[in-house]
């Protein structure tokens, strides 16, 4: 688990003497909505990270939710990607086994090779509850997604989205941990967090 | 290949950049590189790139690059080339060029640069070196951008750099955001997390725009919907209250300042009958009197206040006024000088200030010299005036005027050739059906880019010129900032690629210029990078700066505009002519064109609210920044594209009685031409005005209708009396797009 530990030390206000119940670890993502501006950093950062060697898709997105009546406006916006959840539903819905959740980490990963692609299946992008699943289109429709930058954290950086956000709107750690550092237990606008898949994702909401 | 380790070319070599266009950033970031090929891109670790500098690496690898010279085969627009040599290219530009030189002399060439290298050695300035020691051409003035700005911040504090460092933003109490968009258009790398910063603690922040922008929705505590064109309006109004209520700080006004007795008269209606109150601006603006009361007593009380204006508000009919109105607000509250505050006029930081290549005399350039043809001929006249600012040069608004028209028309020469380098007119500036006509008109353009965009389309001969990625480059800060940036070459130069300083040489060698440059490329970066007092003093070491890729200022922070003229008035007088702030301007006054007056005034703009043309186009358009793209650059990259679509934003309570719905495809058009385009249907803009995002590229179909939603197809080309380009003045009528 070095990987993990030096990747910790990396990140912002992660406390140096850090104790965590390993068997019980899961990263996850924490998402700002009083601080994402919407301006899809994320998406790019990501998209060029990931497509050094195969064009991926782009594995984020970022929403938009505009309420009220001129001149009472209100807009949020939100980064979202795949949420690596407890229970991931996409893996469930999955025939040729080819999603699996890590042990050490609670990463939902996808192994392209057992992937049997959009037009024979896509079962997991309909199972997911935010139709985050993506297929790539110049690797036969196989299905890709966010693997919460796997290669970085074992040299440790954080991922390329939250260390290119440029309002730190994102942050990432392991679930328990996150939610001490930010204080929050949830809530925000657009994801329905009490999925059953439960999703690996805290929110912060405007104020 | 020079700043990379060149061992093993088989291992990721991690390379120092950065910078992109004129984005309104400039970011430091690091490019993974193995085997020649740039992989990706890694942020730095607090100056933060956006989804164009991460877009960038399908910028230079783009399918559409221009990789080659290129030859005209086809009609002129038709956009069809042939690929030639570069000695045939350079050939037949220089054979042209001595042709229209000799046959009509330097005022039938007219050159074009703008702002579409971020570099300081490769930019238009090696070309204007070139012409200018071929005898000379025919410039363009003006900033597209912010002339307005520049112009006021000129006459009301002697310079343009009248702003403070962003991280001074958490000293504020209030910070009114006249216009400003830095979520989208960044306004200098990490300007949003200083806003949020200050949110953060606790300073409220206001946003003063027609639209509520991603800025506005996520930092501002309130939103005042305003019509386009009218700031100056509400902000006298904001003066009148402030006066009405005894709230001007006289001692600051007394010591710092000059006029202010005259633009008082002027508010109460002394000089023209009409009192400036907030009933009267809210007629004007449509923004409730009572709003601007209160927002006018917060700024005189809740001191510092800052009010940050944007150029935008400049890009309007008179908006030389909006910033010069700001200035007098600031100076009226006192918020000049100190921390938490804003000087209210041309927000741009005395510190890593990068001067345009149209100034002659900046530094950090490649020395230009001067322009032979402009010291032909008589040379009087004011400084300030359109028209003698005109007199060798054209005007931004008035490049294809020029070209129709020429020398009978009042312009400088009857242009012939046309050389065009950083820049991409046609789209960008304003009425390009006219610039079509204009264009066409000519004997031979050269187009000198790294895409076949709108203009170079029209080019008889098109040169390739390499990215940054693929030279060496010194960058200073977007407009001002406390750093220097250093992007090394990444990569090997793609197809045929030549940077500018290397084209102009080689053109140079064509049309006999001998002596183009004592130095290489190499030896004139490292003179540029310390020809600058600022750079001599926070750069040693060029080897070690040309590593690490950057270099902090080394300067107190926050820096503070006029600081020491606050201070210390008796020795650090105002850069003007009385030495203070000039809400009265003597010169302006010796000036005499009543759309320049010596104080502050709302001048009813052309194609505004109350134009009698609103009957046949009764909405404003504004075109703003947009998140992803730099100007016109960008708008070919499918990743960047796709991200969010380009549409016109229109309010309920104007697209229902017109028919229109969201996402469906509508016409734009006024006397100027038409285009179509999506329609985003929302409540985030104030009824009666609908909103382009600019840069989006021209492609007409076969009636001239562009259906690539190219804003400045709507555009007046017409300029604001002290030079300001007005592309958020326009009346245009939307209707839905039958068939």
């Amino acid at each position: 688990m070095a990987w993990w530990r030096s990747a910790a030390r990396s990140v912002r206000r992660m406390p140096r003497s850090l104790k965590f119940e390993l068997r019980a670890m899961q990263l996850a993502f924490l998402i700002d909505q009083s601080r994402c501006s919407g301006c899809f950093t994320c998406v790019v950062a990501c998209r060029q990270w990931h497509s050094s060697e195969l064009e991926v898709t782009a594995w984020r997105r970022v929403e938009a939710i505009e309420e009220g009546t001129f001149p009472n406006v209100g807009v949020t916006f939100f980064s979202l990607s795949c949420l690596h959840c407890r229970k991931p539903s996409c893996l469930s819905a999955c025939p040729a086994g080819a999603i699996s959740k890590r042990d050490e980490d609670g990463l939902v990963l996808v192994n392209p090779q057992r992937c049997v692609g959009e037009k024979q299946c896509g079962l997991c992008r309909e199972a997911c509850p935010f139709h985050l699943p993506q297929f790539n289109p110049r690797h036969d429709f196989r299905m890709e997604k966010c693997d919460f930058c796997a290669e970085r954290l074992d040299q440790g950086r954080g991922p390329i989205c939250v260390e290119a956000c440029p309002m730190e709107a994102l942050d990432w750690g392991p679930f328990d941990v996150l939610m001490k550092r930010h204080g929050v237990t949830g809530g925000g606008k657009g994801i329905p967090l009490s999925k059953e898949s439960e999703p690996s994702v805290l929110m912060k909401g405007k104020r | 290949m020079s700043g990379i380790v060149q061992q093993d070319q088989t291992k990721v070599q991690v390379v120092a950049s950065g910078g992109c266009h004129d984005c309104g950033g400039r970011c430091p970031y690091f490019i993974h590189v193995k085997n020649g090929k740039a992989l990706r891109i890694e942020p730095h670790e607090d100056l933060k790139a956006c989804a164009r500098g991460y877009g960038y690496i399908r910028r230079v690898y783009a399918a559409d690059r221009l990789l080659f010279p290129m030859k005209r085969v086809g009609e002129r627009g038709e956009g069809s080339f042939e690929r030639i040599s570069w000695d045939e290219a350079l050939d037949r530009v220089a054979t042209e060029l001595r042709k229209a030189l000799e046959t009509f002399g330097p005022s039938c060439v007219l050159c074009q640069g703008s702002s579409g290298s971020p570099g300081r050695l490769n930019n238009p300035a090696p070309i204007y070196r070139l012409f200018n020691k071929l005898g000379g051409c025919v410039y363009r003035w003006g900033s597209a951008s912010a002339e307005g700005a520049y112009f006021a911040a000129k006459v009301t504090f002697g310079t343009h750099a009248a702003g403070h460092t962003k991280d001074d933003w958490i000293h504020s109490k209030l910070l009114i955001l006249w216009g400003l968009n830095p979520t989208e258009n960044i306004w200098g790398t990490n300007t949003s997390l200083h806003l949020l910063r200050a949110k953060e603690k606790g300073v409220r922040i206001v946003t003063i725009d027609p639209r509520l922008t991603n800025t506005g929705a996520l930092l501002a505590d309130q939103w005042i919907p305003i019509l386009p064109g009218t700031d100056t309006a509400m902000m006298l109004a904001m003066a009148y209250v402030i006066i009405k209520n005894g709230l001007e700080d006289r001692g600051f006004l007394d010591v710092y300042t000059v006029g202010f007795d005259v633009f008082k008269a002027y508010l109460l209606g002394e000089e023209d009958g009409v009192e400036k109150t907030p009933a009267w601006a809210e007629s004007l603006t449509a923004v409730p009197a009572k709003t601007i009361e209160e927002l006018a007593l917060a700024y005189a009380t809740e001191k510092p206040a800052a009010l940050i204006p944007s150029f935008a508000c400049g890009r309007t009919a008179y908006g030389e006024q909006f910033h010069r109105a700001g200035a007098a607000l600031a100076a009226i509250t006192g918020n000049i000088g100190i921390a938490g505050g804003s000087p209210g006029c041309c927000d741009i930081p005395p510190v890593g200030v990068s001067p345009g290549p149209n100034m002659p005399s900046s530094p950090s350039l490649i020395p230009i010299g001067e322009n032979p043809f402009e010291k032909k001929g008589p040379q009087e006249g004011h400084p300030l005036s359109f028209e003698s600012r005109s007199r060798f040069k054209v005007h931004n608004t008035k490049l294809w005027d020029s070209i129709l028209l020429g020398k009978k028309g009042g312009y400088p020469g009857d242009i012939r050739f046309f050389y065009v380098v950083c820049a991409n007119p046609l789209n960008q500036l304003p009425n390009t059906n006219k610039g079509v006509k204009a264009l066409r008109s000519l004997d031979f353009i050269v187009v000198q880019d790294q895409f076949i965009n709108a203009t170079a389309r029209f080019a008889d001969i098109l040169l390739p010129v390499t990215t940054h990625w693929e030279r060496d480059d010194y960058m200073r800060p977007w407009l001002g900032g406390d750093y220097h940036l250093f992007g090394n070459q990444a990569i090997a130069p793609l197809g045929e690629a030549k940077s500018d300083f290397e084209i102009a040489w080689e053109l140079a060698k064509r049309v006999g210029i001998a002596d183009y440059s004592e130095r290489t490329e190499r030896e004139w970066l490292e003179e540029i990078v310390f020809s600058s007092e600022d750079s001599r003093r926070d750069i040693g070491d060029y080897d070690a700066f040309r590593t690490a890729g950057m270099a902090r200022a080394k300067v107190k922070r926050p820096v503070i505009a006029f600081e020491d003229q606050i201070r210390d008035p008796k020795r650090f007088p105002f850069p003007t002519p009385s030495g203070k702030i000039e809400i009265f301007s003597q010169a302006l006054a010796d000036l005499g064109d009543s759309r320049l007056p010596p104080i502050p005034k709302y001048m009813e703009p052309w194609e505004g609210p109350r134009d009698p043309l609103r009957k046949r186009y009764p909405l404003q358009l504004i075109t703003f920044h947009f998140k992803t793209r730099a100007h016109s650059n960008f708008d070919n990259i499918e990743w960047l594209k796709e991200l969010e679509p380009h549409t016109i934003w229109i309010n309920p309570r104007d697209a229902t009685p017109r028919g229109i719905e969201e996402g469906e495809r509508v016409r734009v058009f006024n006397e100027r031409g038409e285009l179509w385009i999506s329609a985003k249907v929302t409540e985030r803009i104030i009824p009666g005005v609908v909103a382009i995002g600019q840069g989006a590229w021209y492609r007409p179909n076969e009636k001239g209708i562009d259906r690539g939603g190219c804003a400045n197809i709507l555009t007046r080309d017409e300029a604001g009396p002290g030079g300001s380009t007005p592309t958020n003045t326009a009346l245009v009528e939307v209707a839905r797009c039958e068939g």
